[in-house]
C-alpha cells in the first residue's frame, strides 16, 4: 500500500528525516512513535504531499506520491492532525460534506448520494445531534470527531493521523481510536498514526515504528518495541513495563 | 445544508429586488424631478422591438437626463459596488484575515499612482483615447499585485503572513511615489485627490460597456470557487488534505479579485470601505458560508454603493461629496452597530 525507500528531508542543511525506509501492508495499522523532534510529523507531511522529500521515493499503491495530483491523493488518503479543523462558523453537516470534495468534478455539486453518506457517517460517529450546530461552537473533542467524520466521508484507502488525541480526555481518546479501529476492520483501511501515548500505541496498532533523530530505530510488534532497554535509549526515561491484565499487551508505567 | 441553500433562495431575490428599487429610486433623484414610472417608461422605450409607449410623453431633455446622465452613473455605481464587495469577500477568505479589503495587496495604491501620472503628464495614448486613464490605472494596480505576489514567494510557496506584509511594503512604497507626484504637481492636485477619494461623476455608457462584462464574467467564475473558499476556512492544511491545491487556488482567486478591484478602481477611483464592510455585514446577518456570502455580497455591495452615491450627489446638492467619504460615513457606524450586536465571533 505504502512504501518509503531511503526517504530523507533536509532543511537548511539539517537532516530532519534521514534515510527512512518502511512499508505498510494494506489493512494494517502502524504506530509511529518517538520523542519530540524525531521527525514523525515530517514523515506524515511527506506522505500527504504537503512537503517534498529531498531524497528517496515515497510510493502509494505503487506510484510516486509526487506524481499524484492533490485531488487524486485526497481520494485515497485522508489526514487527521492535532489541530484538526479551524473553528470556522459553518455547520457540522457542511464541514463533513467537504470530505466529498475530492470525489466531485470541478462543476459538480454534491448530490443525494453524498448527503446520504454524510448522514450515515454522522450517525456512526455519534454526531447526528450536532448536525446543524456551528463548528466554532463545538468543544475541541467534538471538533476532532467532526474531523474524523469528514475523513470517513472522504472514503480513503489510507488514513494518516498525527497525534489525533492530544487535546482529548481519556474517554474521547479511546472513542476516536475505537472509531478508527472499527473503520479499519470494516473497510480494510490502512492506518498510519503518530501517537505519543505508548500505551495507546501498543493497544491500537498492529506494528510500531520507533523513530529518533530523523532515523528509524526499530520496527516491530509492541512486544518488541515496548522494551525497557529500547525505550531507555531513545526516551532517556526508565519506565517500568507491565502487562495489561486483560489483553496481556505490554504497557508502561513512568 | 438544505436550510443554507433555502436561505439563498429567499434572500437572493429579495436583495435583487431591493437593488432594482434603489437603482430606480436613485435615477429619480437630482435637480430635475422625474418620477420612477417615467424612468421605467424611458428604459423600456429603449428596448428595440418593444413599443409599449410609442408616442413619447416626455421631452428629449428628460430622456437625456435619465438615459445618458443618471442611468449610466447609477449602473456603474452598482457594478463598482458589486465588484469591490466581491473582491473583499474573496480577499478575506483567501487571506483568512477579517481586515482584508480589496486594497490590501496594493492594487489601489498602484492604480492611484498610475492615475496620478496620467493627470500630471497629461498622457494620452492615442488609440486608447479617453480610456487612457482607466487603462493605465488598471495596469499599475495589477503590476503592484504582481510585485507583492512575487515578493512573498519563497520556495514556490506563498505564505499568508508574508503576502500581507509584502502588501504593506508595496503599499507604502507606491504611496511614497504617489505623494512625490502629488507634491510636484500644481494645478492637477485637486483633480488627483478627488479621483483618489472616488467618484462616479463623469461616467457615460462607455465605461459601463467595458467594466460590466469584466465584472459579470469574474463574478460567475468566482462562484465556481465557493467550495474551495469554504474549505480554505477550515485551515490551509485541512484544505490540502481534502484535495484542494491550496497554492494554485489561492493564486487564481487573488488574481480574479485583483482584476475586478483594478477594473473598479480604474473607473471610479479608490472607494474605500465597501469591500471591507459589505462582506462582513452579510456574514453577520447570514453566517460565514460562502455559498451565501459570495452572491449576497455581490448584490449587497451594489445596493450599498448605489445608496451611497445617491447620498453623495444629493445631500449637499449641487455640490458633490466624494463617494469614499460617504461610504465611510455610512458604513462605519452601521458596521460598529452590527459588531456590538453580534453574539459571537463570526470569522
Ligand atoms: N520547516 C522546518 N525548518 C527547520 N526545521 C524543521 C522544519 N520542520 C521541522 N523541523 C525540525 O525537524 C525536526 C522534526 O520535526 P517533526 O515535527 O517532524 O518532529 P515530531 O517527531 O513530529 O515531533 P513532536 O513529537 O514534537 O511532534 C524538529 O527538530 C524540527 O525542529
Ligand atoms: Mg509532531
Amino acid at each position: 500500500m505504502l512504501d518509503l525507500q531511503n526517504v530523507s528531508k533536509t532543511v537548511d542543511e539539517k537532516p530532519i528525516v534521514n534515510q527512512v525506509s518502511f512499508s505498510v501492508q494494506k489493512g494494517k495499522s502502524i504506530g509511529l512513535i518517538g520523542p519530540n523532534g524525531a521527525g514523525k510529523s515530517t514523515i506524515v507531511k511527506l506522505i500527504s504531499g504537503l512537503e517534498k522529500p529531498t531524497n528517496g521515493l515515497i510510493q502509494l499503491m505503487g506510484k510516486d506520491v509526487q506524481q499524484w495530483s492533490v485531488k487524486k491523493l485526497a481520494q485515497h488518503t485522508a489526514v487527521l492532525t492535532q489541530e484538526g479543523l479551524s473553528p470556522y462558523p459553518i455547520t457540522v453537516f457542511d464541514a463533513v460534506l467537504m470530505g466529498r470534495y475530492p470525489h466531485l468534478g470541478f462543476f459538480q455539486r454534491e448530490g443525494k448520494k453524498d448527503f446520504d453518506l454524510v448522514e450515515h457517517v454522522l450517525e456512526t460517529t455519534g454526531l447526528t445531534a450536532f448536525k446543524d450546530q456551528m463548528l466554532d461552537t463545538l468543544s475541541g473533542g467534538e471538533r476532532q470527531r467532526v474531523a474524523i467524520a469528514k475523513a470517513m466521508v472522504q472514503q480513503p484507502q489510507m488514513l494518516l493521523l498525527d497525534e489525533p488525541t492530544t487535546f482529548l480526555d481519556i474517554g474521547h481518546q479511546k472513542n476516536i481510536l475505537n472509531l478508527v479501529k472499527d473503520w479499519q476492520r470494516r473497510d480494510g483501511l490502512t492506518v498510519l498514526m503518530v501517537l505519543h501515548d505508548l500505551n495507546l500505541a501498543a493497544q491500537f496498532c498492529d506494528e510500531l515504528i520507533l523513530m529518533n533523530k530523523g532515523k528509524v530505530v526499530d520496527i516491530g510488534s509492541s512486544e518488541q518495541i515496548i522494551a525497557k532497554e529500547t525505550l531507555e535509549q531513545v526516551y532517556h526515561a526508565n519506565p517500568e513495563i507491565i502487562r495489561h491484565p486483560k489483553s496481556n499487551i505490554p504497557q508502561i508505567l513512568l | 445544508m438544505k436550510n443554507r441553500q433555502s436561505k439563498l433562495w429567499i434572500w437572493f431575490p429579495i436583495f435583487s429586488l431591493i437593488l432594482l428599487m434603489s437603482m430606480s429610486l436613485s435615477v429619480t433623484l437630482g435637480a430635475a424631478n422625474i418620477s420612477w414610472q417615467l424612468v421605467w417608461q424611458i428604459i423600456f422605450s429603449k428596448i428595440p422591438g418593444l413599443n409599449l409607449f410609442n408616442q413619447a410623453s416626455w421631452s428629449a431633455s428628460t430622456e437625456t437626463i435619465v438615459w445618458d446622465i443618471r442611468l449610466p452613473r447609477v449602473l456603474l455605481g452598482a457594478v463598482v459596488g458589486a465588484a469591490l464587495a466581491l473582491a473583499g469577500a474573496i480577499y478575506q477568505g483567501v487571506l483568512r484575515n477579517p481586515l482584508a479589503d480589496p486594497f490590501i495587496l496594493g492594487v489601489s495604491s498602484g492604480a492611484s499612482f498610475g492615475a496620478a501620472l496620467v493627470f500630471v503628464f497629461g498622457w494620452q495614448v492615442f488609440w486608447l483615447g479617453q480610456f487612457t486613464l482607466p487603462a493605465v490605472a488598471f495596469l499599475f494596480g495589477f503590476l503592484s499585485l504582481l510585485i507583492v505576489y512575487f515578493l512573498s514567494r519563497v520556495n514556490n510557496k506563498v505564505r499568508l503572513e508574508t503576502i500581507i506584509l509584502a502588501g504593506v511594503v508595496v503599499q507604502s512604497f507606491v504611496g511614497a511615489c504617489l505623494s512625490l507626484v502629488l507634491a510636484l504637481s500644481n494645478e492637477q492636485l485637486q483633480t488627483i485627490v478627488f479621483w483618489m477619494m472616488g467618484s462616479l461623476a463623469l461616467t457615460d455608457w462607455s465605461y459601463n460597456q467595458i467594466i460590466f462584462p469584466i465584472i459579470l464574467s469574474i463574478s460567475v467564475i468566482s462562484t465556481f470557487f465557493i467550495k474551495e473558499l469554504n474549505m480554505l476556512g477550515l485551515g490551509e492544511e485541512a484544505a490540502h488534505h481534502s484535495g484542494v491545491s491550496v497554492q494554485r487556488t489561492r493564486f487564481i482567486l487573488l488574481i480574479l479579485a485583483s482584476i475586478i478591484t483594478g477594473a473598479a478602481v480604474s473607473v471610479s477611483g479608490a472607494i474605500g470601505f465597501v469591500g471591507l464592510v459589505v462582506p462582513h455585514i452579510i456574514r453577520l446577518m447570514f453566517g460565514a458560508d460562502y455559498r451565501v456570502v459570495l452572491p449576497l455580497s455581490i448584490i449587497g455591495g451594489a445596493i450599498f454603493l448605489v445608496g451611497a452615491d445617491a447620498f453623495a450627489r444629493t445631500i449637499l446638492a449641487p455640490r458633490e461629496i466624494p463617494l469614499g467619504v460617504v461610504t465611510a460615513f455610512l458604513g462605519a457606524p452601521f458596521f460598529g452597530y452590527l459588531l456590538r450586536r453580534a453574539k459571537r465571533g463570526y470569522f
